[in-house]
């Protein structure tokens, strides 16, 4: 007897989020299977490729400081790494804004997001500090700055949501990260709350938390799985927003990715290591259920887009 | 996969003859699906129905073995449903294709990489030796006993009959998987496969004919199958793989009810990162054995850690072997830094002492997985446990340097710990993990530091010592005439054992409560009094008593808190709640039983099931906690932790009434689609006749206050009509005790009046 064929296609799907604008635009979510399951029904939009860059000194991988070799300001970086042609967007990261780090201020931050966004036409996402104050003003000061490129920032977290929902998202009409930590409960709450505020859902990316493979990992797995079954399963608008994952700021800090050759000679090349830690914590994210990963590694992106190629 | 009364009826003669002692087939069919009467009782069931029965009960997707290595059995295609069962296996690939040099040097590599993570050793688990239609039998036999040197399993690849025979011929005496069958050979194959007892690897070029070729082959009688999905694309392999273990699971495809092998070096054709990205996406799904061209370093290291993330049971904590963890090159000379074994403490800590780059050496201790401050509440974690570790694992003996520095969470350990190991100086961490670095780096540590030994100056080690945690001794008992809360006299007004009356075990008086811990470290009785009164006032039947691990002073504590009680309000009946065996026992002597047995709280199926032969030994009640270590992963494993825990009780002379099992609720945020089950099993302890009990609103922990009763008094109402005798709850919760009491109205367990809620 041949296979009986049971695709499992629903009637829900994740709501389709651009970012962006023009030609350089990317679409995320839109589908109504699994994450990549291409044999139960053509995905609307592939998975996409975030990469990402801090105004502060690249975490030690050797590939890394090479490929930025020479870039003096961060709109020079954000420029290099537009070039990759694989990332479908770049992700600038404030880390300087930190108060308890350089604490620069938000004048300063905003000042270099305009140059960035005026040497580089691929859409872009504001990581900021992880600082709850600062990172409302941030955001609201740069979606201002930005207005009409639709940007998206991440994230807005329980702490802070109703300054970024406000400002980013309804009075600048940004795109608005919701950020949780591999907590499916919080994941919708927070949804919840910034709907309420007037935020429409369909302006809503969704950062339910990440972590370096091995280290925790299998929160962030079921975490994901479970969110997409609400969504796709039971059609809970509340969880239908497209999920986007940093990897690299995880994956680029632990030991596996940081201790040099010379440290464990018996482990090999320590940018290989990043690299591979980068693309397999990558990938068990799209395969469980990222609309998009955010990496730092131009290699890891060429083999993550190779990989969302080869299953499209 | 259980089948369904109506499934089974469909599959009776329908003749209603009354054969089997039943009424009608449909009662019959009912009856077999509940398990309560065996197929066979029908004599006119027919042999396909008796076979599609048998098919229909057996496990959706076989297991198998390896030599040591497991394969298969999964029941879940997502590692939250339950558990994924046979963790994927890593295979290297060697082909007679290759030239000897690249063939020596392609399984040279193999044993390189091999090391231990949280006690599991990783390392590549088989060798898959691919044969080419380029090369004779005699290279394939020859690279076969090449192969066979390294001691691992072997997966032979190869579709050729004779080469396939010499193969296997080479293989004999190792463990091996031959995988070579397809819709052309696969007669010839079986047949050599099963002669060899070995499982048959089967490949197609769609998942049409592969299904086809399958079925040939379980008609021919060979179940012993792996199924090959094949190395046309990625796309395809990966498609194949996912509906290949979909259909077995989740649809009822037997056919396909087998484990899988992914070539992904085929897959990936010498790209080393998307290789790696291969190895992670079959490791997610679902490949059993995943091959690739080489193990390396960088693609093991997140691989390894990648899929014991994924296999680990999420309903038990992961554990690190506890030890001696040297950090930072520390050797004798360096402190000593002592945690639990709970995984993800012992990252965080390692992590944080790595980067504080000051040698330590890190000492894990046996907590049965628990963090810090949920081991030290349930006793795991306490002075005597640190004094065995340090005695089994000779602490001293190993490490000179005589400072050990303990979590900030558990200072109130430090004065136990420092009695118990008298030779070491006891230092007190900071509170979190990430504060650690600055304090080892900046040495804060040995501001806290005190010399101890024979190289200290006489006297001086007494005096810097801080004093020994104060035992003061209980003060009598008073009783200052009615107990008066508000204006109000609170009294007990009497239980009676036999009322079917639902059971409320006040939780407040708990150790946990600061007001609490303090109240029971001081003996004063005013706090404690309080919140009986309250609780009882409520409408509390018993109270529980919680004196934590009180290792110092447990008998004498928990006497003085049971007569206090007792004797302020009218013998009160309590659970006595410690895991301080003695303690229990000592409260059990001056106990007063007019108004029932105490109530021993608590044994489980694991590590305190003798608290069963203590509740005997003092003709008590015990609550018997359906699981071992860590939560049950299902009804089955709960049902089985009751049955054995049950038999005990009965064996020493115990009425089964006396054991109140407890499902152990689980948080709603968190466990959500596991709340049936829970309520499954309390139907099924009422079947047995059985009593029930447990911390019922542990259900809505982490909700918001105002939510939390309204959960609990819905869960509580299900619970009641599921069966449940007893719940260990806040009774101060209106909303919660009047569900109670409406509840026990219709479950006529008391006389409905107007004033119901008031009584």
């Amino acid at each position: 007897m041949p296979f009986a064929k049971k695709p499992q296609v629903f009637g829900a799907s994740i709501n389709e989020l651009t970012l962006g604008t023009g030609d350089k635009a990317v679409t995320l979510g839109g589908q109504n299977v699994f994450n990549l399951y291409s044999f139960d029904a053509p995905i609307a939009n592939a998975p996409k490729i975030g990469i990402e860059i801090s105004d502060e000194a690249e975490q030690p991988s050797p590939g890394l400081t090479a490929f930025y070799d020479g870039c003096a300001t961060l709109a020079d970086k954000a420029k290099k790494a537009a070039s990759v042609a694989e990332a479908d967007f770049v992700c600038v990261h404030f880390a300087s804004a930190d108060p308890n780090g350089a604490n620069r201020s938000v004048e300063e931050c905003v000042a270099d997001a305009k140059a960035v966004a005026e040497a580089v036409d691929k859409p872009l996402v504001i990581a900021g500090c992880k600082n709850a104050e600062k990172d409302a003003e941030l955001f609201s000061k740069v979606s201002e700055a930005l207005q009409g490129k639709n940007i998206l920032v991440l994230s807005a977290k329980e702490e802070n949501y109703k300054g970024i929902a406000a400002g980013a998202g309804l009075a600048y009409g940004q795109k608005v990260g919701a950020e949780s930590a591999v907590d499916i409960n919080l994941a919708k709450q927070l949804n919840v709350l910034i709907t309420q505020m007037g935020v429409d859902g369909k302006n809503v990316a969704m950062n339910i938390g990440s972590a370096a493979a091995g280290y925790g990992f299998e929160y962030v797995v079921s975490t994901l799985e479970r969110v997409k079954a609400a969504a796709l399963g039971q059609n809970d608008n509340t969880l239908q927003m497209p999920i986007i994952t940093p990897v690299g700021s995880e994956t680029w800090g632990v030991k596996e990715s940081t201790a040099s050759a010379a440290d464990v000679p018996e482990w090999g090349d320590q940018d290989e290591r990043g690299i591979d830690m980068e693309v397999e914590t990558a990938t068990a994210c799209l395969a469980y259920g990222s609309d998009a990963v955010i990496l730092k590694h131009p290699e890891s992106i060429k083999t993550i887009s190779q990989l969302i190629a080869a299953l499209m | 996969m259980a089948l369904k009364g109506l499934d089974i009826f469909k599959l009776t003669p329908k003749t209603n003859c009354k054969d089997c002692g039943n009424p009608t087939c449909m009662a019959f069919a009912m009856k077999v699906a509940s398990g309560a009467i065996s197929i066979e009782k029908c004599p006119h069931m027919s042999s396909e129905a008796l076979s599609t029965l048998s098919e229909a009960t057996a496990p959706p997707m076989k297991s198998y073995k390896v030599g040591e290595l497991a394969l298969g059995g999964e029941t879940v295609l997502s590692r939250h449903e339950k558990t994924l069962v046979s963790k994927t296996l890593y295979a290297v690939n060697v082909c007679d294709c290759m030239d000897a040099a690249k063939q020596d040097a392609v399984l040279a590599a193999v044993p390189k990489v091999d090391y231990e993570r949280i006690s599991e050793r990783m390392y590549v688990e088989m060798i898959y030796v691919r044969h080419s239609d380029s090369k004779s039998a005699e290279d394939y036999a020859a690279l076969v006993t090449k192969a066979k040197a390294l001691g691992r399993p072997l997966v032979l690849s190869c579709t050729d009959v004779a080469a396939a025979k010499a193969g296997v011929a080479a293989a004999a005496g190792c463990d091996f998987i031959l995988n070579g069958a397809d819709e052309n050979n696969f007669a010839e194959m079986s047949a050599i496969a099963t002669e060899a007892k070995v499982l048959l690897g089967v490949r197609a070029a769609s998942l049409d004919t592969l299904h086809d070729t399958v079925e040939k082959l379980e008609a021919a009688g060979n179940k012993n199958l792996i199924l090959d999905v094949g190395t046309a694309s990625v796309k395809d392999a990966y498609a194949n793989a996912v509906q290949i273990r979909r259909a077995a699971l989740k649809d009822g495809d037997r056919t396909f009810g087998y484990p899988s092998i992914v070539n992904v070096a085929a897959l990936a054709d010498g790209d080393a990162h998307l290789e790696a990205a291969l190895l992670s996406l079959f490791t997610c799904k679902y490949g059993s054995i995943v091959v690739c061209s080489e193990m390396t370093y960088a693609k093991a290291l997140p691989l390894y850690g990648l899929r014991q993330n994924i296999f680990t049971d999420p309903q038990k904590p992961m554990k690190v072997t506890p030890g001696i963890y040297p950090i930072n090159g520390a050797d004798e000379n360096s402190p000593c830094c002592l945690t639990v074994d709970f995984a993800l403490t012992y990252f965080l800590v390692s992590g944080e002492l790595e980067r504080s780059k000051v040698p330590v050496n890190l000492l894990i201790t046996d907590a049965s997985g628990m963090s810090v401050l949920t081991a030290w509440a349930a006793g795991k974690f306490s002075s005597s446990s640190v004094k065995k570790f340090m005695d089994e694992f000779d602490v001293a003996g190993k490490i000179k340097n005589r400072a050990l520095i303990i979590p900030g969470k558990v200072a109130v350990m430090k004065g136990e710990i420092q009695d118990k190991l008298p030779d070491w100086s006891v230092i007190v961490a900071p509170n979190e993990a990430v504060q650690l670095v600055k304090y080892l780096r900046d040495e804060e540590w040995k501001k806290s530091y005190v010399e101890k030994g024979a190289g200290a100056p006489a006297g001086a080690a007494a005096e810097a010592a801080p004093a020994p945690k104060k035992v003061i001794p209980a003060p009598p008992i008073v009783v200052n005439g009615p107990y008066k809360l508000e204006d109000k006299v609170v009294t007990y007004g009497g239980h009676d054992p036999e009322s079917k009356k639902f059971v409320i075990i006040g939780e407040r008086i708990h150790c946990i409560s600061p007001a609490i811990r303090k109240a029971m470290d001081s003996y004063d009785e005013g706090p404690i009094l309080k919140r009986a009164a309250e609780q009882i006032a409520a409408g509390a039947t018993y109270l529980d008593v919680n004196i934590g691990p009180a290792e110092s002073n447990g008998p004498e504590l928990m006497q003085w808190a049971v007569q206090l009680l007792q004797q302020n309000f009218n013998n009160v009946p309590l659970a006595l709640d410690t895991a301080n065996k003695a303690a229990i026992e000592a409260g059990i002597k001056v106990y007063n039983r007019t108004n029932g047995k105490p109530i021993v709280n608590s044994a489980d199926a694991g590590s305190r099931i003798d608290y069963i032969n203590l509740a005997a030994a003092n003709d008590a009640i015990v609550i018997a906690l359906c699981s071992a270590d860590g939560i049950a992963k299902d009804n089955d494993e709960r049902m089985h932790h009751c049955h054995n825990m049950l038999e005990r009780g009965l064996a020493l002379g115990m009425e089964a009434d006396d054991l109140w099992f407890d499902p152990l609720f689980l948080v709603v945020k968190g466990m959500q689609d596991k709340q049936m089950d829970v309520l499954n099993a309390i139907k099924a302890f009422a079947d047995e006749g059985l009593k029930s009990t447990g911390g019922l609103s542990n259900n809505s922990n982490g909700m918001p206050k105002h939510i939390r009763p309204i959960m609990d008094s819905a869960l509580v109402a299900m619970c009641m009509m599921q069966g449940l005798t007893s719940a260990i709850v806040n009774p101060c919760d209106l909303r919660l005790m009047e569900t109670i009491k409406s509840c026990d109205v219709f479950k006529n367990h008391t006389l409905y009046a107007d004033s119901y809620l008031e009584i």
